[in-house]
């Protein structure tokens, strides 16, 4: 970080050293609120959990009144215990949330029932009429986000097939965080960021699409304000001043979706650079002024500010895979919990030589997105044989979950000239792993110093807002790495000849995947 | 085990036993399992499979039972053979009774019993709450069962306390079964998942942490630290989300009064939900209630 006189120097307006920054990210599985003093070191961070329901197969839902009172509930006691505990005044709150959420409000602004999330399937046949309906692919090069069930456009036809009267007493069609920031300020807004995500939303005008509106059966009325990433929604509503401590001049910044800001937050700005982020799903991304285009419509695209798009590929095969095989197969005799007891494993693997002497793993247990987008794979362990024990499978294991990473990576090497990675998440993140990667790409691999990069990108983006970056160019070259590893110049050429074969079996089966999905469908 | 049967009124080895209806060990050829009678309407009722194979239905669920196998009957609950089908086996039962409920929620035992009232409220919970009658492989219950037979008969020194105790053993190891069928210690989140649906369908219960940590099989301690890692909130607190979420909810339906609200969603007055509603949101719920109303007009 720049040291903090330069810091100050550089805003406009006069900032003291108890000012701060709060950043809060709407995820997954919890929201996390970060305080960053305003040279960038955190102050402190709180989470709170909420669940994900599935009342249905291929349902994934969230309650929004949880999510929202989840994220008052944290915020209000992180702000009173730490905040303002150790006399830190807000300058503004910049929010992220996870891509593709979808909320129903009423014309009350209540949410006709739950808020479907990014990993819900249930659009499954519309995504696939979609896909092959000419309109498709129209939509997608406006848009740039993939034809999937993952995506609002698709979720909102689905409504409007399956779920008529609920698609008929819409007022809008939100995502989490337009709903949450509404509850705050009473604005009805979405960042282009997030907007970008939806299906909806046309990369190259920055408006809502004319063809993806019309297909939804909508108008953008149905939908929320577009406004950009530093956009200030409105001031905190009286009772929210007052419940949270907070004053009218804080500022509410919109932000943008989590996989952008974590973009940002692990320094990943210029041509040269991607950043892997391995939680239990994955993405590889890279930042540019241009789009990736993709004949196979691969990559999503999605607009991070007026002139930069954050292209790549996600992954279902992340983190989640690895808990699968750590469930299945670990040792819980003796370890205390599933952490514990992947360590054991990781341990196991870090006794076989790169490659797992010949065995590989094609770890599409979820189906794959990037880079083949086929819902219908499944798991493969191939090339067994009587010397392979345990250890290998658990090295095998690994290395197909990265191998997958590299296959997107592969695909974005073909359109840009990656010098060097970043990796973010629990899985890339773990040494082990980050090794891994740097020895298949051959290219060094940092972390990030920061705990969370989606919080740090998130910060950035304020203080970029506050006038004490320049812009975000400049913002982003501030990140600092903790840990490089450099590449290993022995095993890489074990894996790349390992990775001809996986790249091979990932496509060689698409009859067979079909299926077996096909019957283990029909057993459901 | 030979057969038997006692019956509380008519054998003299339950006279020191009024808690105790029926207890006994037949072949089902010479016994009818399945008359009604009124008096077992406040009973638990305990069915232990000795020997063959039974199909009963059981709220309106279909069961195959094996030896080793246990059935446990709340009061309330719809239980009947499948019909057409003939079961051969040998059964071992004990029907226990109930004090008449002193709240709609708590199950209670009388003066016989050792536990501590909090801690047969609590098991009386979890045995409301399971989701499964039936409890599989549970082979420790045949001999508790074997040694309550032992004291009735025998009845040496000690026997009233002793048959008394394994009647409470009896239900520890009913209870702590029915709690590790939900424990999955490798998968929290998903045993978490579990407990929210669970606190979710009786929200209006007035939750004790022992209770929560009984539900997912662990002790409070370990509970309360691992409640606290996951979700970032101490349970109770966590709790307090829940029922805040739903109340807003509610209140924007604008069907129900604030004060139904605040039952339904488990506060104890409309003075307490009002409080801790404001600390949070910074309005009453009936303001609450007001401005989105307001905005409905706009």
């Amino acid at each position: 970080m720049n040291s903090e006189k330069k810091i100050f120097q550089m805003s406009k307006i006069n900032y003291g050293n108890k000012d701060c920054v709060i950043t809060i990210e709407l995820g997954t599985n919890a929201v996390r609120v970060f305080a960053y003093n305003l040279t960038g070191n955190l102050i402190g961070s709180a989470k709170g959990a909420y669940p994900s329901f599935h009342p249905q197969a291929d349902y994934s839902e969230q309650d929004p009144e949880q999510l929202f009172i989840t994220m008052l509930y944290v915020l209000k006691n992180f702000l009173t215990e730490k905040v303002y505990a150790e006399k830190y005044r807000v300058v503004n709150i910049c929010f992220s949330a996870s891509m593709h959420s979808l909320v129903a409000i009423d014309k009350n602004g209540a949410p006709i029932g739950n808020a479907i999330t990014w990993a819900d399937n249930r659009a499954k046949q519309e995504a696939n009429e979609l896909k092959s309906n000419p309109i498709g692919k129209t939509i997608y090069e406006a848009t740039g986000t993939p034809l999937h069930p993952m995506s609002p456009l698709v979720k909102i036809a689905w409504l409007k097939n399956k779920d008529k009267e609920r698609f008929k007493k819409t007022y809008k069609f939100l995502s989490i965080k337009s709903y949450i920031i509404q509850q705050l300020t009473g604005e009805y807004v979405i960042d282009y960021s997030l907007a970008s995500a939806t299906g909806l939303f046309n990369i190259h005008k920055l408006k809502w699409d004319a063809d993806a509106l019309a297909y939804a059966g909508i108008t953008a009325a149905k939908l929320p304000e577009l406004v950009s990433v530093f956009h200030s929604a409105g001031k905190l509503r009286k009772e929210y001043q007052t419940s949270l401590g907070l004053s009218a001049d804080t500022k509410i910044i919109t932000g943008s979706s989590d996989g952008c800001m974590a973009t940002l937050g692990a320094g990943v700005w210029g041509e040269e650079k991607a950043t892997i982020t391995i939680e239990d799903s994955g993405a590889m991304r890279v930042v540019g002024r241009k789009i990736l285009k993709d004949e196979k419509q691969r990559f999503f695209n999605y607009v991070l500010t007026e002139d930069y798009y954050v292209s790549g590929g996600p992954t279902n095969s992340g983190g989640v895979i690895f808990e699968w095989f750590a469930n299945q197969f670990g040792d819980f005799k003796y370890a205390y919990d599933i952490d514990n007891c992947i360590e054991e494993l990781l341990n196991d693997a870090s006794k076989v030589n790169a490659g797992s002497d010949g065995l590989l793993f094609l770890p599409y247990l979820l189906g794959e997105r990037a880079p083949i987008w086929n819902a219908n794979a499944r798991g493969v362990y191939f090339g067994l044989n009587i010397n392979h024990e345990k250890k290998h499978f658990v090295r095998a294991t690994i290395e197909g979950i990265l191998y997958e990473m590299y296959s997107i990576g592969k695909m974005l090497e073909e359109r840009r000239n990656i010098k060097s990675l970043s990796v973010n998440g629990s899985l890339a993140t773990i040494p082990f792993c980050s090794q891994i990667i740097a020895d298949m790409f051959n290219k060094p691999v940092g972390i990030s110093k920061n705990t969370s990069s989606v919080g740090l990108g998130a910060f950035l983006l304020s203080a970029t807002d506050m006038g004490l970056y320049k812009n975000l160019d400049e913002a982003a070259k501030s990140v600092e790495f903790a840990e490089t590893f450099k590449p290993n110049t022995q095993n890489h050429p074990v894996y790349k000849k390992h990775f001809e074969i996986f790249e091979r079996l990932s496509t060689k089966f698409s009859e067979e995947f079909e299926a077996i999905a096909n019957s283990q469908n029909k057993n459901d | 085990m030979n057969q038997f049967f006692l019956q509380k009124g008519e054998s003299k080895e339950l006279e020191q036993f009024a808690h105790i209806i029926e207890f006994g060990i037949k072949k089902n050829n010479s016994f009818q399992f399945f008359a009604v009678d009124e008096s077992i309407n406040n009973c638990l009722r305990i069915y232990y499979v000795l020997e063959g194979k039974f199909e009963w239905t059981i709220n309106d669920c279909d069961y195959i039972l094996y030896p080793g196998d246990l059935v446990l009957i709340q009061p309330g609950c719809r239980f009947s053979r499948q019909s057409g089908v003939l079961d051969i086996g040998k059964l071992c039962w004990i029907f226990i009774e109930l004090e008449k409920a002193k709240s709609p929620e708590g199950m209670m035992l009388g003066k016989w019993t050792s536990f501590p009232a909090n801690e047969i409220l609590t098991i009386g919970k979890i045995f409301r709450l399971c989701n499964t009658p039936v409890i599989s492989r549970i082979k420790e219950a045949e001999r508790i069962l074997a040694g309550i037979r032992y004291e009735l008969f025998y009845q040496q020194v000690g026997y009233v306390t002793r048959t008394n105790q394994l009647i409470d053993e009896l239900l520890i190891l009913l209870a702590r079964k029915l709690t590790l069928h939900n424990n999955t210690h490798r998968d929290f989140p998903k045993s978490f998942l579990n407990l929210e649906q669970t606190l979710r369908q009786n929200l209006s219960h007035q939750w004790t942490v022992e209770e929560m940590a009984a539900l997912v099989g662990l002790g409070t301690t370990t509970f309360t630290e691992k409640v606290k890692s996951y979700s970032g909130f101490t349970p109770l607190n966590y709790l307090i989300t829940i029922r805040i979420s739903e109340a807003i909810r509610l209140l924007k339906q604008n069907n129900l009064s604030v004060t139904d609200i605040a039952l339904d969603v488990g506060f104890y007055s409309s003075q307490h939900f009002s409080t801790t509603f404001k600390k949070l949101t910074g309005s009453t719920p009936s303001e609450f209630r007001k401005k989105n109303i307001s905005n409905e007009q706009d």
